[in-house]
């Protein structure tokens, strides 16, 4: 169960984001971070979304949370 | 490097519709779209699968800068179901079969414009998230969910 602060922070935050450009709001949302395995290939194709869960799950560093509950 | 920029946004928006490319921004990226105040890493495209579509998406991305060889090429051309790239100028995640949405019709009826980014429905992404159940997805949808209540009463504003 949510708590109705957490609820009325998020509220706030949501109006503050609607009041932004969207270049402005762009800005604040991408970020770059290393994320180990996952970026160290240039280039991965899987055949199915499955093939590509099953590579997360089996590769990742599970605090990256790419694996499924 | 560096993190997605709005300027390579505006860049993807411009090829994909030079080539003519049927596509959504879908996952995070186009909640951020929708106005979700929250931080990703990459873009994630969801992009119709036929052979006329993996082509001009091959062609719109060598021009965007990304460096695909032949092989890599063809494989997105057959519509590999995910695609990451992360040798172009920005983190890309091509999406063919997102989980939780049947066809790519589906979720184009239902689609977004925003400031002619085409993106999915608040509902598509947060299904695709929820069906897709990684540790990851289970942390944001709360607040995910909250804030499609929030976008649903104020869209038209």
């Amino acid at each position: 169960m949510l708590k109705d602060t957490t609820r009325s922070e998020w509220l706030e935050d949501f109006e503050a984001a609607a009041r932004r450009p969207l270049a402005q709001g762009w800005r604040y949302a991408f970020i770059k971070t290393y994320k180990p395995v996952m970026d160290d290939a240039k280039f991965r194709a899987f055949d199915t979304m499955e093939d590509y869960r099953r590579w997360c799950e089996q590769n990742l560093p599970r605090w990256l949370g790419y694996a499924r509950v | 490097m560096p993190a997605f920029e709005y300027k390579q946004a505006e860049e993807i928006k411009q090829a994909f519709k030079r080539h003519r490319i049927c596509y959504l921004f879908i996952g995070k990226s186009g909640a951020i779209l929708l106005g979700f105040p929250d931080t990703s890493q990459d873009a994630d495209l969801f992009v119709d699968r036929s052979v006329d579509n993996g082509r001009a998406l091959v062609a719109a991305l060598r021009e965007l800068g990304f460096d695909l060889s032949d092989n890599q090429a063809s494989e997105i051309e057959r519509g590999k179901d995910f695609v990451q790239l992360r040798h172009g100028p920005f983190d890309l995640n091509l999406v063919l079969a997102p989980d939780g949405i049947e066809r790519f019709e589906d979720a184009w009826n239902r689609h977004v414009d925003v400031e002619d980014f085409p993106v999915c429905h608040i509902d598509d992404i947060i299904g695709s998230k929820q069906a897709a159940n990684r540790e990851r997805d289970r942390e944001s949808l709360p607040r995910l969910r909250a804030f499609r209540e929030y976008w649903l009463k104020n869209r038209n504003q």
